[in-house]
Protein backbone atom coordinates (compact mmCIF):
# COMPACT_ATOMS: atom_id res chain seq x y z
CA UNK A 1 0.00 0.00 0.00
CA UNK A 2 1.30 3.68 -0.90
CA UNK A 3 -0.01 6.08 2.29
CA UNK A 4 -0.42 9.29 1.16
CA UNK A 5 1.35 11.94 2.95
CA UNK A 6 -2.58 13.95 3.10
CA UNK A 7 -5.39 12.78 5.45
CA UNK A 8 -7.75 10.76 3.40
CA UNK A 9 -11.02 12.18 2.11
CA UNK A 10 -12.13 8.64 0.86
CA UNK A 11 -10.28 5.69 1.85
CA UNK A 12 -10.37 1.81 1.08
CA UNK A 13 -8.90 -0.21 3.65
CA UNK A 14 -8.06 -3.44 2.88
CA UNK A 15 -11.22 -4.01 1.05
CA UNK A 16 -13.10 -7.08 -0.78
CA UNK A 17 -15.84 -7.49 -2.49
CA UNK A 18 -16.83 -10.50 -4.32
CA UNK A 19 -20.00 -10.99 -6.50
CA UNK A 20 -20.78 -14.44 -6.65
CA UNK A 21 -17.27 -16.48 -7.50
CA UNK A 22 -16.07 -13.36 -8.95
CA UNK A 23 -13.60 -10.92 -7.16
CA UNK A 24 -14.36 -7.68 -8.15
CA UNK A 25 -11.52 -6.14 -5.42
CA UNK A 26 -9.65 -8.30 -3.53
CA UNK A 27 -8.23 -6.68 -0.49
CA UNK A 28 -7.48 -3.19 -2.00
CA UNK A 29 -5.97 0.09 -0.03
CA UNK A 30 -5.91 3.14 -1.22
CA UNK A 31 -7.34 6.92 -0.67
CA UNK A 32 -8.25 10.00 -2.35
CA UNK A 33 -6.37 12.62 -0.45
CA UNK A 34 -7.98 15.70 0.35
CA UNK A 35 -7.39 17.93 -2.02
CA UNK A 36 -6.21 15.94 -4.79
CA UNK A 37 -7.14 15.17 -7.87
CA UNK A 38 -7.36 11.02 -7.83
CA UNK A 39 -6.75 9.34 -11.37
CA UNK A 40 -8.97 5.59 -10.85
CA UNK A 41 -7.59 3.56 -13.72
CA UNK A 42 -8.06 -0.23 -14.55
CA UNK A 43 -8.76 -1.99 -17.86
CA UNK A 44 -12.82 -3.22 -17.73
CA UNK A 45 -13.60 -5.68 -14.48
CA UNK A 46 -10.37 -4.21 -12.91
CA UNK A 47 -12.97 -2.88 -9.85
CA UNK A 48 -13.15 0.48 -10.71
CA UNK A 49 -16.95 1.11 -10.69
CA UNK A 50 -17.36 -1.05 -7.49
CA UNK A 51 -14.66 0.80 -5.60
CA UNK A 52 -17.18 3.93 -6.33
CA UNK A 53 -20.89 1.59 -5.41
CA UNK A 54 -18.54 1.09 -1.94
CA UNK A 55 -17.94 4.62 -1.48
CA UNK A 56 -21.67 5.73 -2.40
CA UNK A 57 -23.14 2.78 0.24
CA UNK A 58 -24.32 1.50 -2.85
CA UNK A 59 -22.60 -1.96 -2.06
CA UNK A 60 -20.73 -3.32 1.15
CA UNK A 61 -18.07 -4.73 1.51
CA UNK A 62 -17.04 -8.15 2.22
CA UNK A 63 -14.09 -7.18 4.25
CA UNK A 64 -12.06 -4.59 4.98
CA UNK A 65 -13.98 -0.41 5.55
CA UNK A 66 -14.47 2.29 3.47
CA UNK A 67 -14.93 5.82 5.00
CA UNK A 68 -16.07 9.18 3.52
CA UNK A 69 -14.99 11.97 5.31
CA UNK A 70 -14.19 9.62 8.20
CA UNK A 71 -18.20 8.49 8.18
CA UNK A 72 -19.35 4.70 6.96
CA UNK A 73 -21.14 5.28 3.70
CA UNK A 74 -24.01 3.25 4.73
CA UNK A 75 -24.41 6.90 7.44
CA UNK A 76 -26.45 9.07 5.12
CA UNK A 77 -24.24 12.24 6.42
CA UNK A 78 -21.46 10.91 4.97
CA UNK A 79 -23.01 11.81 1.19
CA UNK A 80 -23.81 15.76 2.75
CA UNK A 81 -20.99 17.24 0.95
CA UNK A 82 -20.27 14.48 -1.66
CA UNK A 83 -21.08 15.15 -5.71
CA UNK A 84 -21.16 11.92 -7.87
CA UNK A 85 -21.69 12.00 -11.92
CA UNK A 86 -22.63 7.96 -12.69
CA UNK A 87 -20.98 6.34 -15.95
CA UNK A 88 -24.41 5.67 -17.28
CA UNK A 89 -26.29 8.61 -16.17
CA UNK A 90 -30.08 8.10 -15.96
CA UNK A 91 -32.26 11.18 -16.37
CA UNK A 92 -35.83 11.02 -15.62
CA UNK A 93 -37.03 11.69 -19.19
CA UNK A 94 -40.20 14.15 -18.14
CA UNK A 95 -38.40 16.52 -15.80
CA UNK A 96 -37.32 19.76 -16.62
CA UNK A 97 -33.47 20.58 -16.06
CA UNK A 98 -33.86 22.98 -13.46
CA UNK A 99 -36.48 21.15 -11.85
CA UNK A 100 -34.21 18.41 -11.73
CA UNK A 101 -31.91 20.12 -10.05
CA UNK A 102 -33.88 21.34 -7.97
CA UNK A 103 -35.35 18.50 -6.45
CA UNK A 104 -31.65 17.28 -5.95
CA UNK A 105 -30.82 20.65 -4.31
CA UNK A 106 -34.07 19.63 -1.74
CA UNK A 107 -32.18 16.33 -1.36
CA UNK A 108 -28.55 17.88 -0.61
CA UNK A 109 -30.03 19.61 1.81
CA UNK A 110 -30.05 23.00 0.02
CA UNK A 111 -33.19 25.46 0.80
CA UNK A 112 -34.77 28.42 -0.06
CA UNK A 113 -33.02 31.21 -1.53
CA UNK A 114 -29.43 29.14 -1.18
CA UNK A 115 -30.83 26.42 -3.32
CA UNK A 116 -32.19 28.32 -6.16
CA UNK A 117 -28.77 30.34 -6.32
CA UNK A 118 -27.00 27.28 -6.44
CA UNK A 119 -29.00 26.13 -9.16
CA UNK A 120 -28.52 29.34 -11.17
CA UNK A 121 -24.97 28.53 -10.21
CA UNK A 122 -24.73 25.07 -11.81
CA UNK A 123 -26.86 25.78 -14.90
CA UNK A 124 -24.69 28.76 -15.93
CA UNK A 125 -21.33 26.69 -15.15
CA UNK A 126 -22.05 23.97 -17.04
CA UNK A 127 -24.10 26.58 -19.69
CA UNK A 128 -27.19 25.09 -19.51
CA UNK A 129 -28.92 28.06 -18.72
CA UNK A 130 -31.21 28.57 -21.84
CA UNK A 131 -31.95 24.93 -21.19
CA UNK A 132 -33.14 24.95 -17.73
CA UNK A 133 -37.10 24.41 -18.91
CA UNK A 134 -36.66 21.83 -21.74
CA UNK A 135 -37.14 18.56 -20.25
CA UNK A 136 -34.28 15.94 -19.82
CA UNK A 137 -35.32 13.61 -22.73
CA UNK A 138 -34.88 16.97 -25.34
CA UNK A 139 -30.95 17.00 -24.13
CA UNK A 140 -28.16 15.37 -26.47
CA UNK A 141 -26.01 12.72 -25.04
CA UNK A 142 -23.31 15.56 -24.44
CA UNK A 143 -25.95 18.06 -22.77
CA UNK A 144 -27.34 15.31 -20.71
CA UNK A 145 -23.70 14.89 -19.71
CA UNK A 146 -23.17 18.97 -18.98
CA UNK A 147 -26.70 18.51 -16.58
CA UNK A 148 -24.83 15.22 -14.73
CA UNK A 149 -21.87 17.53 -14.23
CA UNK A 150 -24.24 20.20 -12.90
CA UNK A 151 -25.70 17.77 -10.67
CA UNK A 152 -21.88 16.76 -9.58
CA UNK A 153 -21.28 20.26 -8.86
CA UNK A 154 -24.48 20.82 -7.06
CA UNK A 155 -24.08 22.93 -3.18
CA UNK A 156 -20.00 22.82 -4.19
CA UNK A 157 -19.04 19.43 -3.05
CA UNK A 158 -15.91 18.93 -1.06
CA UNK A 159 -15.90 15.15 -2.45
CA UNK A 160 -16.64 14.61 -6.43
CA UNK A 161 -16.57 10.79 -7.58
CA UNK A 162 -16.55 11.04 -11.27
CA UNK A 163 -17.30 8.07 -13.48
CA UNK A 164 -15.98 8.81 -16.83
CA UNK A 165 -16.84 12.33 -16.43
CA UNK A 166 -15.90 12.95 -19.92
CA UNK A 167 -18.00 10.51 -21.96
CA UNK A 168 -20.15 11.62 -24.38
CA UNK A 169 -18.22 15.41 -24.41
CA UNK A 170 -17.60 17.30 -27.56
CA UNK A 171 -13.91 18.91 -27.43
CA UNK A 172 -15.55 21.77 -25.83
CA UNK A 173 -16.98 20.06 -23.40
CA UNK A 174 -13.63 18.04 -22.55
CA UNK A 175 -11.83 21.25 -22.09
CA UNK A 176 -14.82 22.51 -20.08
CA UNK A 177 -15.05 19.64 -17.38
CA UNK A 178 -11.40 19.87 -17.54
CA UNK A 179 -11.71 23.51 -16.06
CA UNK A 180 -14.58 22.57 -13.63
CA UNK A 181 -12.54 19.25 -11.90
CA UNK A 182 -9.76 22.52 -11.49
CA UNK A 183 -12.35 25.09 -10.57
CA UNK A 184 -13.17 22.42 -7.76
CA UNK A 185 -10.04 21.60 -6.36
CA UNK A 186 -9.17 25.41 -6.54
CA UNK A 187 -11.95 25.30 -3.87
CA UNK A 188 -10.21 22.68 -1.64
CA UNK A 189 -12.63 19.80 -3.27
CA UNK A 190 -11.19 16.39 -3.35
CA UNK A 191 -12.00 14.55 -6.56
CA UNK A 192 -11.69 11.30 -7.87
CA UNK A 193 -12.10 10.43 -11.77
CA UNK A 194 -12.31 6.95 -12.86
CA UNK A 195 -11.73 7.16 -16.26
CA UNK A 196 -9.96 5.00 -19.37
CA UNK A 197 -8.82 8.43 -21.17
CA UNK A 198 -5.07 8.03 -19.81
CA UNK A 199 -4.21 11.44 -21.28
CA UNK A 200 -7.06 13.13 -19.62
CA UNK A 201 -6.02 11.79 -16.58
CA UNK A 202 -2.49 12.76 -17.24
CA UNK A 203 -3.36 15.97 -17.70
CA UNK A 204 -6.15 16.42 -15.07
CA UNK A 205 -4.92 14.67 -12.17
CA UNK A 206 -1.97 14.71 -9.44
CA UNK A 207 -2.49 11.30 -8.15
CA UNK A 208 -3.02 8.23 -9.39
CA UNK A 209 -4.45 4.22 -8.55
CA UNK A 210 -4.15 1.84 -11.13
CA UNK A 211 -6.35 -1.48 -10.63
CA UNK A 212 -6.04 -4.40 -11.92
CA UNK A 213 -7.96 -7.75 -11.51
CA UNK A 214 -9.28 -6.74 -8.51
CA UNK A 215 -5.79 -5.40 -6.64
CA UNK A 216 -4.17 -2.04 -6.71
CA UNK A 217 -1.03 -2.52 -9.14
CA UNK A 218 0.41 1.24 -8.80
CA UNK A 219 -0.64 4.27 -6.43
CA UNK A 220 0.32 7.40 -5.89
CA UNK A 221 1.81 10.82 -7.30
CA UNK A 222 1.62 10.61 -10.28
CA UNK A 223 5.11 11.92 -10.91
CA UNK A 224 6.31 8.92 -8.93
CA UNK A 225 3.94 6.58 -10.64
CA UNK A 226 4.87 6.84 -13.98
CA UNK A 227 8.78 6.50 -14.43
CA UNK A 228 10.71 9.09 -16.59
CA UNK A 229 10.63 8.73 -19.77
CA UNK A 230 7.18 6.61 -20.22
CA UNK A 231 3.45 8.10 -20.48
CA UNK A 232 1.25 7.22 -18.45
CA UNK A 233 -0.35 4.90 -20.94
CA UNK A 234 3.04 3.07 -21.08
CA UNK A 235 2.82 2.69 -17.23
CA UNK A 236 -0.15 1.82 -17.56
CA UNK A 237 0.38 -0.90 -19.71
CA UNK A 238 2.86 -2.09 -17.98
CA UNK A 239 1.36 -2.33 -14.57
CA UNK A 240 -1.57 -3.94 -15.63
CA UNK A 241 0.53 -6.38 -17.81
CA UNK A 242 2.62 -7.34 -15.12
CA UNK A 243 -0.39 -7.68 -12.11
CA UNK A 244 -0.92 -11.14 -10.79
CA UNK A 245 -4.79 -12.44 -10.43
CA UNK A 246 -6.24 -11.19 -7.02
CA UNK B 1 -24.88 21.74 3.66
CA UNK B 2 -26.68 19.85 5.81
CA UNK B 3 -29.28 16.87 5.81
CA UNK B 4 -32.41 17.68 6.17
CA UNK B 5 -34.74 14.05 6.43
CA UNK B 6 -37.69 15.68 6.43
CA UNK B 7 -37.37 18.16 4.01
CA UNK B 8 -35.92 15.51 1.46
CA UNK B 9 -38.56 12.82 2.55
CA UNK B 10 -40.99 15.09 1.40
CA UNK B 11 -38.71 16.24 -1.98
CA UNK B 12 -38.48 12.66 -2.86
CA UNK B 13 -42.51 11.82 -2.27
CA UNK B 14 -43.85 14.33 -3.83
CA UNK B 15 -41.51 13.33 -6.57
CA UNK B 16 -42.63 9.47 -6.31
CA UNK B 17 -46.66 10.89 -6.86
CA UNK B 18 -45.48 12.87 -10.06
CA UNK B 19 -44.14 9.21 -11.29
CA UNK B 20 -46.89 7.16 -10.47
CA UNK B 21 -49.28 10.21 -12.28
CA UNK B 22 -47.09 9.97 -15.22
CA UNK B 23 -47.29 6.39 -15.60
CA UNK B 24 -49.42 4.40 -18.37
CA UNK B 25 -49.98 2.12 -16.01
CA UNK B 26 -51.84 4.06 -13.19
CA UNK B 27 -53.68 5.65 -16.76
CA UNK B 28 -54.68 2.22 -17.58
CA UNK B 29 -55.64 1.25 -13.75
CA UNK B 30 -57.79 4.18 -13.10
CA UNK B 31 -59.38 3.66 -16.80
CA UNK B 32 -60.55 0.14 -15.34
CA UNK B 33 -61.76 1.97 -11.80
CA UNK B 34 -64.07 4.46 -13.79
CA UNK B 35 -65.61 1.01 -16.48
CA UNK B 36 -66.31 -0.59 -12.71
CA UNK B 37 -68.13 2.91 -11.43
CA UNK B 38 -70.09 2.45 -14.50
CA UNK B 39 -70.94 -0.74 -13.84
CA UNK B 40 -71.79 -0.24 -10.25
CA UNK B 41 -74.36 2.55 -11.78
CA UNK B 42 -75.68 -0.07 -14.07
CA UNK B 43 -75.73 -2.63 -11.21
CA UNK B 44 -77.66 -0.53 -8.85
CA UNK B 45 -80.07 0.99 -11.35
CA UNK B 46 -82.54 -1.69 -11.10
CA UNK B 47 -81.91 -2.60 -7.09
CA UNK B 48 -85.74 -1.12 -5.57
CA UNK B 49 -87.62 -3.34 -8.28
CA UNK B 50 -90.15 -5.94 -7.93
CA UNK B 51 -89.92 -8.81 -10.12
CA UNK B 52 -92.44 -11.73 -10.61
CA UNK B 53 -90.97 -14.99 -11.21
CA UNK B 54 -93.11 -18.27 -11.65
CA UNK B 55 -95.96 -15.83 -10.77
CA UNK B 56 -94.67 -15.51 -7.24
CA UNK B 57 -93.89 -11.83 -6.42
CA UNK B 58 -90.29 -11.98 -5.41
CA UNK B 59 -88.95 -8.45 -3.27
CA UNK B 60 -85.84 -7.39 -4.76
CA UNK B 61 -85.12 -4.76 -1.82
CA UNK B 62 -85.06 -7.90 0.64
CA UNK B 63 -81.62 -8.16 -0.81
CA UNK B 64 -80.07 -4.73 -1.38
CA UNK B 65 -77.86 -4.99 2.02
CA UNK B 66 -76.01 -8.26 0.65
CA UNK B 67 -75.96 -6.61 -3.24
CA UNK B 68 -74.55 -3.51 -1.39
CA UNK B 69 -72.13 -5.28 0.64
CA UNK B 70 -70.83 -7.94 -2.33
CA UNK B 71 -70.38 -4.64 -4.43
CA UNK B 72 -68.74 -2.62 -2.35
CA UNK B 73 -66.58 -4.77 -0.70
CA UNK B 74 -65.79 -6.35 -4.70
CA UNK B 75 -64.40 -2.53 -5.22
CA UNK B 76 -62.66 -2.35 -2.19
CA UNK B 77 -60.61 -5.33 -3.19
CA UNK B 78 -59.84 -3.94 -6.15
CA UNK B 79 -58.38 -0.99 -4.56
CA UNK B 80 -56.55 -3.40 -2.53
CA UNK B 81 -54.95 -5.39 -5.50
CA UNK B 82 -54.59 -2.10 -7.87
CA UNK B 83 -52.18 -0.51 -4.55
CA UNK B 84 -50.22 -3.89 -5.16
CA UNK B 85 -49.97 -3.57 -8.52
CA UNK B 86 -49.02 -0.15 -8.64
CA UNK B 87 -46.52 -0.71 -5.86
CA UNK B 88 -44.82 -3.38 -7.19
CA UNK B 89 -42.49 -1.78 -9.84
CA UNK B 90 -42.91 1.80 -8.35
CA UNK B 91 -39.51 1.16 -6.59
CA UNK B 92 -38.12 -1.35 -8.89
CA UNK B 93 -38.57 1.08 -11.64
CA UNK B 94 -36.83 3.91 -10.11
CA UNK B 95 -33.63 1.15 -9.41
CA UNK B 96 -33.62 0.19 -12.52
CA UNK B 97 -33.36 3.43 -14.22
CA UNK B 98 -30.97 4.44 -12.17
CA UNK B 99 -32.48 7.69 -10.94
CA UNK B 100 -32.69 5.94 -7.59
CA UNK B 101 -29.07 5.55 -7.24
CA UNK B 102 -28.81 9.49 -8.10
CA UNK B 103 -31.25 10.39 -5.01
CA UNK B 104 -29.57 7.92 -2.45
CA UNK B 105 -26.34 9.74 -3.80
CA UNK B 106 -27.52 12.44 -1.91
CA UNK B 107 -27.51 12.35 2.01
CA UNK B 108 -30.80 10.45 1.79
CA UNK B 109 -31.77 7.41 3.43
CA UNK B 110 -32.94 4.64 1.85
CA UNK B 111 -35.68 4.35 4.47
CA UNK B 112 -37.07 7.24 3.31
CA UNK B 113 -36.32 6.97 -0.24
CA UNK B 114 -38.50 3.38 0.08
CA UNK B 115 -41.82 5.44 2.10
CA UNK B 116 -41.51 8.11 -0.58
CA UNK B 117 -42.06 5.68 -3.35
CA UNK B 118 -44.54 3.50 -1.20
CA UNK B 119 -46.26 7.16 -0.80
CA UNK B 120 -46.44 8.15 -4.38
CA UNK B 121 -47.87 4.78 -5.24
CA UNK B 122 -50.11 4.70 -2.26
CA UNK B 123 -51.32 8.51 -3.55
CA UNK B 124 -52.30 7.48 -6.84
CA UNK B 125 -54.07 4.40 -5.17
CA UNK B 126 -55.75 6.19 -1.98
CA UNK B 127 -57.00 8.98 -4.66
CA UNK B 128 -58.26 6.62 -7.57
CA UNK B 129 -59.66 4.55 -4.20
CA UNK B 130 -61.56 7.57 -2.78
CA UNK B 131 -63.53 8.70 -6.22
CA UNK B 132 -64.57 4.63 -6.55
CA UNK B 133 -65.58 3.97 -3.41
CA UNK B 134 -67.10 7.32 -2.66
CA UNK B 135 -69.01 6.96 -5.99
CA UNK B 136 -70.46 3.67 -5.02
CA UNK B 137 -71.58 4.62 -1.85
CA UNK B 138 -73.06 7.69 -2.90
CA UNK B 139 -75.04 5.23 -5.34
CA UNK B 140 -75.80 2.59 -2.72
CA UNK B 141 -76.93 5.47 -0.23
CA UNK B 142 -79.12 7.41 -3.31
CA UNK B 143 -80.37 4.42 -4.90
CA UNK B 144 -80.75 1.22 -1.90
CA UNK B 145 -80.98 3.74 1.01
CA UNK B 146 -78.17 2.29 2.82
CA UNK B 147 -76.22 4.84 5.53
CA UNK B 148 -72.61 5.99 4.65
CA UNK B 149 -71.07 5.44 7.70
CA UNK B 150 -70.09 1.55 6.82
CA UNK B 151 -68.65 2.90 3.27
CA UNK B 152 -66.60 5.14 5.11
CA UNK B 153 -65.43 2.72 7.70
CA UNK B 154 -65.16 -0.06 4.63
CA UNK B 155 -63.02 2.85 2.84
CA UNK B 156 -60.85 3.35 6.12
CA UNK B 157 -60.22 -0.90 6.22
CA UNK B 158 -59.33 -0.91 2.47
CA UNK B 159 -57.03 2.05 2.86
CA UNK B 160 -55.07 0.07 5.66
CA UNK B 161 -54.82 -3.20 3.51
CA UNK B 162 -53.89 -1.24 0.57
CA UNK B 163 -51.16 0.00 2.96
CA UNK B 164 -49.81 -3.27 3.92
CA UNK B 165 -50.30 -5.17 0.48
CA UNK B 166 -48.50 -2.19 -1.38
CA UNK B 167 -45.62 -2.77 0.76
CA UNK B 168 -45.39 -6.27 0.55
CA UNK B 169 -45.74 -5.66 -3.28
CA UNK B 170 -42.96 -3.77 -2.92
CA UNK B 171 -40.73 -5.60 -1.40
CA UNK B 172 -41.38 -8.26 -3.25
CA UNK B 173 -40.56 -6.51 -6.18
CA UNK B 174 -36.95 -6.22 -5.06
CA UNK B 175 -36.54 -10.04 -5.56
CA UNK B 176 -39.04 -10.87 -8.27
CA UNK B 177 -39.96 -9.44 -11.94
CA UNK B 178 -42.98 -7.02 -12.54
CA UNK B 179 -45.35 -9.55 -13.82
CA UNK B 180 -44.76 -12.15 -10.98
CA UNK B 181 -45.11 -10.02 -8.37
CA UNK B 182 -48.07 -8.19 -9.31
CA UNK B 183 -49.79 -11.91 -10.13
CA UNK B 184 -48.88 -12.55 -6.35
CA UNK B 185 -50.51 -9.70 -4.95
CA UNK B 186 -53.31 -10.31 -6.79
CA UNK B 187 -53.94 -14.07 -5.61
CA UNK B 188 -52.87 -13.04 -2.05
CA UNK B 189 -55.20 -10.46 -1.59
CA UNK B 190 -58.25 -13.08 -3.00
CA UNK B 191 -56.24 -16.03 -0.70
CA UNK B 192 -56.82 -13.63 1.91
CA UNK B 193 -60.69 -11.71 1.19
CA UNK B 194 -61.30 -16.11 0.23
CA UNK B 195 -59.94 -17.53 3.28
CA UNK B 196 -61.62 -14.35 6.03
CA UNK B 197 -65.35 -15.18 3.60
CA UNK B 198 -65.26 -18.85 3.88
CA UNK B 199 -64.06 -18.52 7.60
CA UNK B 200 -67.52 -15.93 8.14
CA UNK B 201 -69.79 -18.14 6.39
CA UNK B 202 -68.59 -20.77 9.18
CA UNK B 203 -67.00 -23.22 6.74
CA UNK B 204 -64.78 -25.76 7.53
CA UNK B 205 -61.17 -24.46 6.73
CA UNK B 206 -58.01 -26.70 6.02
CA UNK B 207 -54.84 -26.36 7.72
CA UNK B 208 -53.29 -23.97 4.57
CA UNK B 209 -56.37 -21.27 4.34
CA UNK B 210 -56.53 -21.49 8.25
CA UNK B 211 -53.41 -19.87 8.60
CA UNK B 212 -54.24 -17.53 6.06
CA UNK B 213 -57.40 -16.58 7.99
CA UNK B 214 -55.70 -16.27 11.37
CA UNK B 215 -52.23 -14.54 10.25
CA UNK B 216 -52.79 -13.02 7.00
CA UNK B 217 -54.03 -8.59 6.35
CA UNK B 218 -57.74 -9.59 7.24
CA UNK B 219 -58.78 -7.23 4.74
CA UNK B 220 -61.93 -9.82 3.89
CA UNK B 221 -63.01 -9.60 7.81
CA UNK B 222 -62.30 -6.32 8.27
CA UNK B 223 -64.52 -4.75 5.23
CA UNK B 224 -67.45 -7.49 5.65
CA UNK B 225 -67.00 -5.98 9.46
CA UNK B 226 -67.07 -2.46 8.19
CA UNK B 227 -70.09 -3.05 5.86
CA UNK B 228 -72.57 -5.58 8.42
CA UNK B 229 -74.66 -2.90 9.48
CA UNK B 230 -75.85 -3.10 5.99
CA UNK B 231 -77.22 -6.58 6.45
CA UNK B 232 -78.51 -5.44 9.59
CA UNK B 233 -77.02 -8.44 11.33
CA UNK B 234 -73.45 -8.66 13.87
CA UNK B 235 -70.76 -11.33 12.45
CA UNK B 236 -69.11 -13.70 14.84
CA UNK B 237 -65.77 -11.88 15.04
CA UNK B 238 -64.50 -9.04 17.23
CA UNK B 239 -63.93 -5.88 15.42
CA UNK B 240 -61.21 -4.37 17.48
CA UNK B 241 -59.48 -7.47 17.16
CA UNK B 242 -59.28 -7.52 12.92
CA UNK B 243 -58.95 -3.83 12.75
CA UNK B 244 -55.71 -4.09 15.31
CA UNK B 245 -54.05 -7.18 13.07
CA UNK B 246 -54.94 -4.74 10.19
CA UNK B 247 -53.22 -1.72 11.53
CA UNK B 248 -50.78 -3.78 12.69
CA UNK B 249 -50.13 -5.23 9.30
CA UNK B 250 -50.41 -1.46 8.05
CA UNK B 251 -47.32 -0.76 9.98
CA UNK B 252 -45.04 -3.82 10.09
CA UNK B 253 -45.38 -4.35 5.94
CA UNK B 254 -43.24 -1.01 5.30
CA UNK B 255 -41.07 -1.58 8.29
CA UNK B 256 -40.32 -4.57 6.27
CA UNK B 257 -39.78 -2.91 3.13
CA UNK B 258 -37.27 -0.29 5.14
CA UNK B 259 -35.35 -3.12 6.78
CA UNK B 260 -35.09 -5.06 3.18
CA UNK B 261 -34.40 -2.37 0.93
CA UNK B 262 -31.63 -1.10 3.89
CA UNK B 263 -29.61 -4.27 3.37
CA UNK B 264 -30.00 -5.08 -0.37
CA UNK B 265 -26.91 -4.04 -2.21
CA UNK B 266 -27.94 -2.00 -4.98
CA UNK B 267 -24.57 -2.20 -6.76
CA UNK B 268 -25.63 -5.84 -7.87
CA UNK B 269 -28.68 -4.66 -9.54
CA UNK B 270 -27.07 -1.56 -11.17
Amino acid sequence: MISFARVAAVEWVAVSKRYGRRTALGGVDFALPEGAILGLLGPNGAGKTTALRLALGQSRPDAGRVRVAGRDPEDPASRAGLGWLPERLALPPHARVAGFLRLHARLAGLAGRRAEEEVEAALATTGLAERAGETCASLSKGLAQRLGFALALLGSPRILLLDEPTSGLDPLGVRDARAWIQAARGRGASVLVSSHVLSEVERTCDHVVILARGRVAASGPVAQVVREGESLEDTFLRVVGEAPPA
Amino acid sequence: MSPRPLAALLALAGEAVRDAVRRRLAAALALLSLLALLGVESCTSCGAATFTVQGVPFDATRFLGWTGMILYALLALWVVALSGALASDHLDQALADGSALLALARPVGRGSYALARLAGALAVTLGTGALLLGGAAAFLRARYGLPLGPAVAGAGCAALAAVAFGALAMTASLFLPRLATAALVFVAVVAAAAANAAALSGAELGPLWDAVHRFAPPVGSALALAVADWLGRDLPISPALVVARLALWAILAPALLVLVFARLDLGRRA
